[in-house]
């Protein structure tokens, strides 16, 4: 009898083997993660991966769409491992820093220049995925920037304009806070969203430098700058005068807990990358009739073209170094941003981060032209630092929100944070 | 055990020899994994505790103590310990008596309360994060259900932004927990409830026994093994505690709801320091092991031979 069962057991198991292993010798493999896990991402990675499949029959890809966050933990483990994806998407910055570090990736600069493939894009597009004067990402997904959204029709009903300078803005807050609509939408459980409004501060009172001097340790650099400081101040004074919705540290944006306040009429504003362009049609139509775009305003009138904060081009796709094909991988990942590709997109009110891109929505075409005026774009903060860095900026950006910390505090743990992380 | 027949140690060892490559069959696949999924892991974490590493490639830097230096003066790990603790503490004080209650008079009610029995258990069924979700939108302080029901009954002052509030987030976190788990506990009690002979109570109710009498005097005492039991099991669980904070909260605002298995996980995944991240893990098993031990040591005296 046990004799029986484990002639069973062994037979089973080499049947198994048998299965894989024919299974794996028939074509080349390449396992592609992404995150466009819901429409209309979803059936363009689809459209592209299945052109090039068609074009290269020898290679097979397997397209794995996983939900964001679940991504950010699971890529992780898998790259630890040694058993990471041979394409996978990042955003660029500081963790795509330690995956570079970590010899974890492959450097793209060869292939991206062969044919100057690389003048295809937007030149600030790889500011993000540069280190070294090396290149280790292909830009695909998106020009995302923030900017302001506002319900038009309420602006209208109090008279109120697009405020071009940060004392217009706050008296269009205090006007609407006087009729007892809450000036600005805001979730910040998920805490980059406060620091959207924390990042443009400090650009318009100290300029790209004092953040870029900060966080990369030159000379005289510190995020105990006055100007992170007084950015602080601000961002509490508005907290205390009721502009933002009752609550907002314990609300969800990934649950669309802010948007409701925006959709509802209960709130007038919210400062937010331009995904939402695409979001708020498809979430509400009616509201997408009435919602209009502002760029986070000048410290003074007449300062002329600001910069933006945000990133051009990402997701970033990028190979990883245990990639047994990393040549097909491009190929396939230059598909997914060729000039079909390109058009599909535009049609689905993404920006491509590639030259001459026209988007059909109006919204959408003023992005473009604030990227292409603005001075320079800084990347999300988080994006930019180091991980345990970026934390901080994140928790330090809550909590200052919250009245829990002083921006003076706030100021001190970044900086202590900093020099640990650099040892400097 | 149902018989002990064999007596003699020579009868008893070839008893052994005969059945020992059969109890080692049956062994093995849970001892593999325990050893493989459970203590090498465990291991291996006290390793990394010591070392530097992103999480990422084969560079792991031996730093010594330096990990266990930095979480003596960690604030937000010593924040976390004491909301754990905080969380606990109150678990047990609230969780145990409500389901025990529930259990008693789900008991005394027998069949008439199946119906009950069924809805008290509903929230055991349910996953964690579908409980966050629910609850998110619950505790949502403008479209949320609970302001909504304290505004229209006048409690208009009551109504706070839940999660939001650092001084009030926890125990709102606090609140769910304990809708989820006392089900589980009031399950417990009540298989415990049904061992207890009914002869006791027909003796008793010959002696003229109150209900009340029986319940503090004879139901109580026979349950001390199981309450000790239930409170270790939800100390321990407390003290592990992430899923539903993770997502409800996050650990926010401003660190209020931060427990030591979410800061383990963000310094680990979000910072990318996962020797720091180890050093946590490490802690909170350390954490775990020590109060529970001292919780078994001092309740000794309720333990019951059953």
């Amino acid at each position: 009898m046990k004799g029986k069962v484990f002639a069973v057991l062994v037979a089973v198991s080499a049947l198994g083997l048998i299965g894989s292993g024919a299974l794996a010798q028939q074509k080349k493999e390449i396992v592609f993660w992404n995150i466009q896990s819901t429409e209309p991402g979803l059936s363009l990675i689809k459209k592209e991966v299945d052109r090039f499949m068609a074009a290269n029959p020898d290679v097979n890809v397997q397209v794995v769409p996983i939900q964001n966050d679940a991504y950010k933990t699971k890529i992780k483990v898998a790259m630890g491992a040694g058993e990471g994806p041979c394409v996978f998407p990042t955003w660029g910055g500081g963790p795509l820093y330690e995956y570079v570090k970590a010899n974890q990736i492959i450097d793209l600069t060869p292939m991206l220049n062969q044919g100057n493939y690389k003048n295809r894009f937007l030149p600030a597009s790889f500011s993000a995925i540069t280190f070294s004067n090396k290149i280790y990402g292909v830009p695909v997904e998106n020009v995302a920037i923030s900017v302001f959204y506002y319900n038009k029709e309420l602006f209208a009903k109090y008279n109120l304009k697009e405020p071009t300078t940060i004392d217009e803005l706050t008296s269009v807050a205090k006007t609407l806070k006087a009729n007892g609509i809450t000036p600005f939408a805001l979730a910040n459980k998920t805490k980059w969203t406060g620091s959207m409004y924390f990042m443009y501060l400090v650009d318009r009172l100290g300029g790209a430098k004092a953040f870029v001097a900060a966080a990369t340790r030159a000379p005289g650099g510190s995020f105990q700058n006055p100007v992170f400081v007084q950015a602080g101040k601000i961002l509490q004074d508005w907290v205390k005068a009721g502009y933002f919705n009752e609550g907002f540290n314990g609300l969800d944006y990934d649950s669309g807990q802010s948007r409701a306040l925006l959709y509802s009429g209960k709130a007038a504003m919210e400062l937010m990358g331009n995904w939402s362009s695409s979001i708020i049609p498809s979430e509400n139509p009616d509201f997408a009739k009435k919602v209009g775009i502002f760029p986070f305003p000048a410290l003074r009138a007449g300062a002329g073209a600001q910069n933006v904060v945000g990133t051009v081009g990402d997701n970033y796709y990028s190979i990883s170094s245990t990639c047994k094909y990393p040549k097909e991988a491009f190929e396939m990942i230059k598909y997914l941003i060729d000039d079909q590709a390109v058009a599909e997109r535009i049609e689905a009110d993404r920006i491509p981060p590639v030259k001459g891109v026209t988007p059909k929505n109006p919204d959408l075409k003023n992005i473009v032209k604030l990227v292409s005026e603005a001075p320079g774009t800084q990347l999300w903060y988080d994006q930019y630092l180091p991980p345990e860095l970026g934390e901080a900026h994140k928790d330090t950006v809550q909590a200052l929100m919250g009245l829990t910390m002083t921006p003076e505090q706030a100021a001190k743990v970044m900086e202590d944070t900093a020099k640990r992380v650099y040892g400097k | 055990m149902a018989s002990v027949t064999v007596s003699s140690p020579a009868a008893r060892r070839r008893r052994v020899n005969e059945y020992a490559p059969t109890a080692i069959l049956f062994l093995a696949p849970t001892v593999i994994l325990l050893l493989v999924f459970v203590a090498w892991p465990i291991l291996e974490s006290l390793r990394l505790s010591f070392t530097h590493w992103t999480g990422l490639g084969k560079s792991q830097t031996y730093v010594g103590l330096s990990n266990w230096a930095r979480l003596l003066q960690d604030g937000v790990f010593w924040q976390a310990l004491g909301n754990n603790l905080v969380i606990a503490g109150l678990s047990i004080a609230v969780q145990l008596p409500v389901a025990l209650g529930l259990a008693v008079l789900l008991d005394r009610g027998g069949r008439r309360l199946r119906l009950f029995k069924l809805a008290y258990f509903m929230p055991l069924l349910v996953s964690s994060v579908a409980i966050g979700f629910l609850f998110k939108y619950i505790y949502d302080p403008n479209f949320g259900l609970l302001n909504a029901v304290l505004n229209s009954v006048g409690l208009k002052a009551l109504a706070k932004s839940w999660l939001g509030d650092p001084a009030l987030a926890l125990y709102a976190v606090l609140a769910v927990i304990c809708w989820q788990f006392i089900p589980f506990y009031m399950l417990v009690f009540q298989a415990a409830l049904a061992a207890i002979p009914s002869e006791l109570h027909d003796a008793a109710t010959i002696d003229g026994a109150s209900d009340n009498q029986f319940f503090w005097r004879i139901t109580l005492p026979m349950l001390r093994g199981t309450i000790r039991t239930s409170a270790v099991l939800s100390l321990i669980g407390s003290l592990r505690y992430f899923d539903l904070i993770y997502v409800l909260t996050g650990g926010g605002p401003s660190g209020s709801t931060e427990l030591m298995a979410t800061y383990m996980y963000k310094q680990a995944f979000a910072s990318f320091n996962f020797g720091y991240g180890s050093t946590v893990a490490v802690a909170l098993i350390l954490m775990v092991l020590v109060i529970s031990g001292l919780v078994l040591l001092l309740t000794r005296r309720f333990q019951t031979e059953v």
